[in-house]
């Protein structure tokens, strides 16, 4: 887990014109650096019934989380999924992006969420906001065994968040072994490696 | 509009809609089609090839798409803006899936194409419960042959000769897909219980087809196909139904009412346009109602005049009644033997590979419940979506290399067991008009009523026993809380998304709305080509039945108007 400023992965046309609209985030060497003010100015407008599919608009609604829960979050899901030698860290792939854009959504489900995380983040941000490294990692490593019922909560939902926003990029891809979604011509089937792994299984299984 | 400028007008372009309109615009009539919805093009509007990080909340369903971001389905759901529908004090839940596009449910369906069997036709004599077809399967089957040819469906096997499960003749049916590793994986345990596992009939284009481009195995089809390799009625019915220059569509055209001439004859329709609020009627010489079974029962329902006090061909109340789903549930079941398993690509021809049609004929009255199901098994190591962490289990502890070696080998590891049954209809299943709700434009909405059955409930039951055998003979464990109780474990009403039956055939009109032609007793200028006319609801999915009953239908409209009888 970095020391360094979480910086948003949000494409910059969508960040500038969030600065356009708030006008309180600071663009620094191409990107955009989270102000204190973002998201103030909430739309609880959906994407609706019948969004654009073959190229998604960025969701519409504005984003709630301030640059100290972002920085939280990208610590936290850095130590549920911190980069290895062949995969990048989940904060690397947009991860607090995407927590923010999940607790900002107007739906239900997401409501529901929201203080959960947001709870969560500002008990978690406490400890590990300029903390020093041992104290972080022990706040950290607290967490899936917390006996308090909301940290619990937090816990689970944004570890299972972390996880689904992680594997469903192409670098989450790779790093599960997701290769599909290519054109191919045929189907060949399973492989004759794959077919004597299930062999071997179907003996112990006396199937 | 002028008055006999066209010879049918049909209202919806979903399975039963475009196959009208394909064979009466090929058979040189001028057809006007009333489409509900928004026009639509699969070839620019599918998002083949996205990925669910592109897509907002990393396109779980919500309840502006409930079936997820990318899922074809326009301006629908469970709940349609402005179209409300209600359910009756007292009844079970029921459900109404509704798209608003052209083409209706054909862009976003599960392309499972099964046949019905001969036994599914004489469901009365077969057990004395609900009620025969006015026809068999041998009258159906030449159509089943030019369906599937036309639509282009996979699954080609040798002849079986399994009882009710037809072959299809040799060249009806492309290439199956081989079974993919949980396929060939779940197969074992099956045959073990002495129960066969076959190909599944999917409305796939997997060999070389005229005309048709083939599956590329990979992206979702419910998504739709923008290189048309699957069925959809707005890829393989209506563009060539356009191209005899006969076929006029007009979307965003709610169609409400059946409109009357004073000697009973139906002149056209009337119908809203859902951008404007503005009423319009439509002249024809004939009317097909092919809007799906809740639309088409709403029309007549709502086509009230002296003579139909009480609706257009409800008479004798016939009109929503015998409304009927399939019985439905899934159980899912982790496995530690797919463990590890080497990267294979498992995306597949879209719909499953391999099913397994229902066994138990010849068992029925030990089994204590009188019609089967099918079950669809979906698995393997697909696109990577939210519920990943799903693949943990119990464990909500591990991070990090321990975190990503678990999912790693977790990953392709759970199978999904699907059952899909038959249910009896009953006197409790119905829809009517509601008293007093209305839509955005005035006009009355249905109310629904529902309640299952001990046939369905027990069922539903047997499909639980079933799943959880199979998942322990294939050492694996069923994931979350599975309900043994039928009747909590049973799909709602309407969820299965396969209502049918509101304005059935018949031999008369004493017991039913339209002939076996889909021509109402009524109004003999009047057709209903929809799931609405089907007079059970077998196991295996209705929409390929639609499409051959539709095509039946639709040349006898043909023949009778070059007859000059309508």
């Amino acid at each position: 887990m970095s020391d360094q400023p979480y910086v948003s992965k949000i494409d910059r046309r969508t960040a500038l014109a969030w600065v356009g609209v708030v006008g309180a985030a600071t663009a620094v060497g191409g990107v955009v650096v989270y102000g204190p003010k973002m998201g103030l100015e909430r739309s609880t407008r959906g994407y609706g019934t019948d969004p654009k599919l073959t190229k998604p608009e960025k969701a519409p609604w504005s984003r709630i989380m301030i640059q100290g829960q972002l920085q939280t979050a990208a610590i936290l899901a850095d130590y549920i999924l911190p980069a290895t030698s062949t995969a990048p860290s989940a904060s690397a792939l947009g991860v607090p992006d995407f927590i923010d854009e999940w607790v900002s959504a107007p739906y239900p489900q997401q409501v529901k969420d929201r203080p959960i995380i947001m709870n969560g983040l500002n008990a978690l941000g406490a400890r590990v906001l300029n903390a020093s490294a041992d104290q972080r990692k022990a706040a950290l490593s607290a967490l899936p065994t917390s006996a308090d019922p909301h940290t619990q909560a937090f816990w689970k939902k944004f570890r299972r968040l972390t996880i689904g926003a992680y594997y469903t990029t192409e670098a989450g891809f790779k790093d599960i072994g997701y290769i599909g979604n290519v054109p191919r011509t045929r189907d060949p089937g399973p492989s004759p490696e794959v077919k004597a792994v299930l062999e071997t299984q179907f003996k112990k299984l006396g199937l | 509009m002028a008055s006999d400028a066209y010879d049918v007008i049909i209202v919806g372009s979903g399975a039963g809609g475009g196959m009208s309109a394909y064979h009466l615009t090929k058979s040189g009539l001028k057809v006007l089609m009333l489409e509900a919805g928004r026009d639509y093009d699969p070839r620019v509007e599918t998002p083949m090839f996205n990925i669910n990080a592109e897509a907002p909340l990393r396109g779980v369903g919500t309840p502006d798409k409930p079936f997820g971001f990318y899922d074809a389905t326009v301006d629908g759901g469970w709940e349609v803006p402005n179209e409300p529908y209600t359910v009756a004090e007292g009844s079970e839940p029921f459900i109404w899936w509704r798209p608003r596009m052209l083409g209706g449910r054909t862009n976003h369906w599960g392309r499972i194409a099964l046949r019905f069997g001969p036994l599914d036709f004489r469901p009365k004599s077969r057990d004395g419960l609900g009620h025969d077809w006015p026809i068999t399967y041998d009258d159906l089957a030449p159509w089943y042959d030019k369906t599937e040819k036309l639509i282009g469906v996979s699954g080609a096997a040798p002849a079986r000769g399994l009882l009710n499960t037809p072959d299809s003749p040799p060249g009806c049916l492309m290439e199956a897909a081989p079974p993919r590793a949980f396929e060939v994986f779940y197969e074992r345990a099956f045959r073990a219980m002495g129960i066969p596992v076959i190909p599944m009939h999917g409305a796939v284009v997997t060999g070389q087809m005229e005309g048709r481009n083939t599956c590329l195995f990979a992206t979702p089809c419910g998504r739709g196909c923008a290189i048309g390799a699957n069925f959809q009625s707005t890829t393989v019915l209506l563009p060539p139904a356009m191209a005899t220059g006969n076929l006029k569509i007009r979307t965003n055209a709610l169609v409400y009412q059946v409109d009357l001439d004073k000697s009973g004859k139906a002149t056209g329709v009337s119908f809203v346009d859902r951008k404007t609020g503005e009423h319009h009627s439509a002249t024809a010489k004939s009317v097909v109602l092919a809007a799906g079974s809740g639309e088409t029962a709403r029309i007549l329902l709502n086509s009230k005049s002296s003579k139909f006090p009480d609706g257009l061909c409800n008479t004798h109340g016939m009109v929503g009644r015998y409304l009927m789903d399939s019985v439905g549930l899934t159980v899912s079941g982790q496995f530690p033997a797919l463990q590890g398993l080497p990267p294979t690509n498992d995306d597949g021809q879209g719909t499953q590979h391999t099913y397994v049609p229902w066994w138990g004929y010849e068992k029925q009255k030990e089994l204590g419940f009188p019609r089967g199901y099918h079950i669809e098994i979906g698995g393997g190591r697909r696109m990577p979506s939210m519920g990943m962490a799903g693949l943990l289990g119990d464990d909500h502890a591990s991070v990090g290399d321990d975190l990503r070696a678990k999912l790693r080998d977790r990953y392709g590891s759970t199978i999904d067991f699907d059952g899909r049954g038959e249910m009896i209809p009953n006197d409790d299943c119905y829809c009517e008009l509601d008293p007093t709700a209305k839509d955005k434009w005035g006009v009355p909405v249905l109310r629904f009523h529902w309640k299952w059955g001990e046939s369905e409930t027990n069922q539903a039951a047997h499909m639980v026993k079933t799943f959880l055998e199979v998942i322990d003979r294939l050492g694996g464990k069923p994931q979350g809380d599975v309900q043994l109780d039928g009747r909590k474990a049973i799909s709602k009403g309407g969820e299965m998304i396969h209502e049918i039956g509101t304005a059935r055939m018949g031999h008369d009109d004493n017991d039913s709305v339209v002939n076996q032609y889909g021509q109402t007793w009524a109004v003999p200028n009047l057709f209903v080509m929809d799931g609405a006319v089907m007079v059970s609801s077998p196991d295996k999915n209705p929409t390929l039945s639609i499409l051959a009953l539709a095509w039946r239908s639709a040349d006898n409209l043909a023949t009778l108007a070059k007859q000059g009888a309508i």
